[in-house]
């Protein structure tokens, strides 16, 4: 039953919200597109020169490919290992639950600054996964792991695993328990039973984490240059050097605006994806 | 068990005390940016109780790198969010041609006959010097000679290289590209010569990342200045520095007043405790190891310099020249690096 | 019960347990790296750390050595709670709002609230801190609070907004049917049941807020010192161990409000039912 006041009541509740991102978030965005509109870094003339110098050049189409493309890579990797933790984690006993909890927010607790020093000792030439591997024998030269693209993904993998989980889990262990159980009874495999029972089932949890971990792993300009180094170039560094090292304010903001609509659209393309899954579910 | 409406009430109390903004400057303070680090532990504490006891005006100390500092005062144009920048060359004209200082008279310090006159100009006092050069892990590798070793073996594979985005790596790779038939305004033969050892090269790196990446044996040879090293060799890493046989590198650390600041006043009074002759003696010693700026004060032997005079015989290099062409550059090595 | 496992369910246990492993062994190892250097006694921080001290935490609780990393812990605390209570009252209502809005100004509103998660850091600070300044205002702590709540929100909508699509709309409308009030739905029907939703985002605000460099690079002043931002120098310029053992402090207090909480609110029961 939905009258015109329960509508305009519904409304009202994102109001509060929308009206402080106006304030501030849509001005100071706004300004900012303001800028890009200057053709020089002290920002007296007007006109469309750092938009046409940026899209000009095609090392920066590069560029924002190889950032999206490390975004859907750092969310298949998360993906992969982190939704049958997942599925490990609903099956658990509630005290192990907690435990698994604990263990699963860990990376949150590590500061950005020490955890990217925590990936140096454990993906670098002298680094933990070197020297196991040298040890047992596997390998007879350092692999090359730091610095490199691999090395970039797994190490944030662990930052964004929580990204993932948290919603994942939310969303998971409030899924009827007989649900599968049912399943098992018409003689289902338990592979069946995750790809056309789980698996939709938890699909706005997932929808949630690939877009919260798509949004984290490229824009992570800390773990990107200091793990992948800064041979490895994504917008992020682009922004820094024009905004913090040489201060041309206008090409800084055309290239924030590329990333933050080359990301909205896949997210806008993902979360329609969920929503369609989440409608399937509840018809 | 919380309410809902105690949660209002305490959300409201808390938000409204923390709402209220800083009160700006209370009298007898100044606000001065520093570089986080030795800079900031010793301007802690040898400058700020130094300036409490000469003039009662308390310093206050933000940490911040040079660029980050304009980037902040360009972004707060006429409401600083600091009195005094601490400064390289490179952002200093930079900020100088953004218009971000006030001027500045040297005569209005007690202290200005102490310092050298070339380190007193319309914008600023320079209170520092540093020096860039090579540094090496000595248990691993042997001591190289200068610039042109690094890109030959043994150094070339365990080399840590960074970019221009600071003082120190524009300055090391112009120096590189000297050794090749380069300039201060041609770096080209820089990015020729390590493209083609580049994929010998142990890292290439944020020039923050540095030295975590020295100290777990990623890269065994950098370049870097001689505060780091004395840094990182005071805490027991495997670190020398190395004056490379075409000479150091020196540049001045300069402090500035901030355009639109209300503590104008302090701000000199800060200044002049700096260069006074007891802290600028302080702070020579370890673990501080600064270059003194003014001449009563002896320099102690374990610096790299005799002298203030030696400053001379050191590699300077011309930033007006440099800083326009600095853009171009950061470009090109993004360009010629990336994988 | 008693089904004979065949062996593609055998598989099955196998793969999803060698994964999870996986995601564990990945989620651990830094931590225990970061751990064990804390306790290093070397001057520097550096792996495999040599002999076992509780020096760093004892530098580190000392407060004539440590004062400024206590000033900066107090502030990122404070702003941390701060933004996180606004986030969870905006951002709770806000998700509640658009799930129940089928309109394009709903979707339209639900993309740009989610949009400073994409909008790189450090474009956010500059832009903020030129338009606090164009409206008059210096940067203070409660500019950081409104920065931080704006980048940490999006977490909060995300996971409030994903338990709210798993809610059954019958659900509502048949409480409401029944000729419960609105609030009295909310409350009764509503809240406990995305309160999962509404804790996961806000300890990600939290933890995010804490974790936060560039907004508070360009917000913060000489009296707002923040903590990442002075880890970030002790980092570059001189490898402190103290960084490692705040990192230690930070997970023995998370894990003792894990255990309070426990007690008290059961959040993992709530979690489960």
């Amino acid at each position: 039953m939905t009258t015109l006041t329960a509508k305009l009541r519904d409304w009202q509740l994102a109001l509060p919200l929308a009206l402080a991102f106006a304030a501030l978030f849509l001005a100071p965005l706004l300004l900012l597109l303001g800028v890009t509109f200057f053709n020089d870094d002290r920002m007296t003339q007007p006109g469309l020169a750092q938009w046409a110098k940026f899209f000009g050049d095609p090392f920066n189409y590069k560029v924002i490919a190889d950032t999206l493309l490390l975004g859907v890579k750092t969310v298949a990797a998360t993906l992969i290992v982190g939704y049958p933790l997942a599925l490990v984690f609903v099956d658990l006993s509630p005290r192990w639950q907690r435990v698994l909890l604990f263990v699963i927010v860990m990376p949150l607790l590590l500061s950005v600054v020490v955890r990217t020093f925590a990936w140096i000792v454990v993906l670098g030439h002298e680094g933990l996964v070197n020297t196991l591997l040298l040890r047992l024998g596997v390998i007879t030269e350092p692999l090359k792991l730091l610095q490199t693209e691999l090395g970039l993904v797994i190490s944030l993998t662990q930052i964004e695993m929580p990204l993932m989980l948290l919603p994942l889990i939310s969303v998971m262990s409030r899924l009827e328990p007989n649900l599968r159980d049912a399943a098992a009874a018409l003689g289902a495999s338990r592979w069946r039973t995750l790809f056309t029972v789980i698996l939709p089932l938890s699909m706005p949890g997932l929808v949630a984490g690939c877009l919260l971990v798509f949004a984290s792993s490229t824009t992570a300009f800390i773990s990107q240059t200091v793990i992948g180094g800064v041979r490895l170039i994504y917008l992020p560094l682009v922004i820094w050097q024009q905004s913090l090292v040489v201060f041309n304010w206008p090409l800084a903001a055309v290239a924030s605006m590329a990333l933050l609509v080359s990301i909205l659209t896949v997210i806008a393309a993902l979360s329609w994806l969920g929503r369609r899954a989440s409608g399937a579910v509840h018809g | 068990m919380f309410t809902r409406r105690r949660m209002l009430a305490g959300a409201t109390a808390l938000g409204g005390a923390a709402l209220l903004p800083g009160i700006a400057h209370a009298k007898g303070s100044v606000t001065a940016a520093i570089y986080p680090g030795t800079w900031e532990d010793a301007y802690r504490a040898i400058v700020m109780p130094a300036l409490k006891k000469t003039y009662d005006v308390d310093l206050e100390l933000q940490p911040l790198f040079a660029v980050d500092e304009v980037a902040k005062a360009k972004a707060a144009r006429g409401a600083p969010p600091f009195d005094c920048f601490v400064l390289d060359p490179g952002p200093r004209i930079t900020a100088i041609e953004a218009g971000l200082f006030e001027k500045f008279d040297g005569k209005k310090l007690s202290n200005a006959s102490k310092v050298p006159s070339a380190f007193i100009d319309e914008w600023g006092i320079c209170v520092g010097a540093q020096v860039v050069g090579i540094a090496y892990n000595p248990k691993k590798l042997p001591r190289p000679k200068g610039w042109k070793d690094l890109l030959t073996d043994p150094w070339v594979s365990r080399l840590g290289i960074t970019g221009f985005q600071t003082t120190f790596g524009t300055v090391s790779l112009i120096e590189i590209a000297k050794q090749f038939g380069g300039s201060e305004t041609n770096i080209d033969p820089a990015l020729v010569e390590l493209k083609k050892v580049l994929s010998k090269i142990a890292a290439v790196g944020q020039p923050a990342a540095m030295p975590g990446l020295f100290q777990q044996g990623q890269c065994d040879v950098m370049y870097t200045n001689t505060q780091t090293v004395a840094t990182l060799k005071g805490k027991g890493v495997d670190i020398d520095f190395v004056k490379p046989d075409t000479g150091a590198v020196a540049f001045y650390t300069t402090l500035h007043i901030a355009k639109g600041s209300d503590a104008i006043e302090n701000a000199y009074k800060y200044f002049d405790t700096v260069v006074s002759t007891p802290v600028q003696e302080a702070l020579t010693k370890a673990p501080y190891n600064f270059l003194p700026a003014n001449k009563d004060v002896p320099i102690p032997p374990d610096l790299p310099m005799k002298s203030l005079d030696e400053m001379s015989t050191y590699v300077l290099h011309d930033w007006a020249k440099i800083n326009p062409l600095r853009a171009g550059w950061i470009e090109k090595f993004n360009k010629e690096m990336a994988k | 019960m008693g089904r004979r496992r065949s062996f593609s369910d055998i598989g099955y246990s196998f793969v999803i347990g060698g994964l999870a492993l996986l995601a564990l062994v990945i989620i651990v190892t830094p931590v225990v790296v970061v751990l064990a250097m804390s306790f290093g006694e070397g001057q520097s921080l550096k792996f495999p750390p040599t002999g076992f001290t509780f020096r760093w935490y004892a530098e580190l609780f000392d407060a004539s050595q440590s004062r400024q990393i206590h000033r900066a812990v107090g502030n990122s605390l404070e702003v941390a709670a701060l933004s996180t209570l606004f986030g969870v009252l905006l951002g709770a209502l806000g998700a509640l709002g658009l799930s129940r809005s089928r309109s394009k100004a709903a979707r339209l509103g639900e993309s740009l609230f989610m949009s400073p998660l994409v909008l790189p850091g450090i474009a956010f600070g500059l832009a903020a801190l030129m338009y606090f300044t164009f409206i008059g205002l210096r940067p203070s702590l409660g500019l950081i609070v409104a920065g931080h709540m704006i980048v940490t929100v999006p977490f909060i909508l995300r996971t409030t907004g994903a338990s709210l699509s798993q809610l059954d709309p019958a659900l509502n409308d048949s409480s409401q049917s029944l000729g419960a009030a609105w609030l009295y739905t909310l409350r009764r029907v509503t809240l406990p049941l995305i309160a999962p939703g509404i804790a996961a985002g806000a300890f990600l605000a939290f933890m995010s807020s804490i974790d936060n460099v560039p907004v508070s690079l360009f917000l913060s002043t000489a009296r707002t010192d923040m903590l990442p931002i002075r880890m970030w120098g002790m980092m570059e310029s001189s490898l402190d161990v103290r960084i490692a053992a705040i990192s230690g402090v930070l997970i023995a207090a998370a894990f003792v409000l894990m255990l309070l909480m426990e007690w008290t609110v059961g959040l993992t029961r709530r979690m489960r039912d």
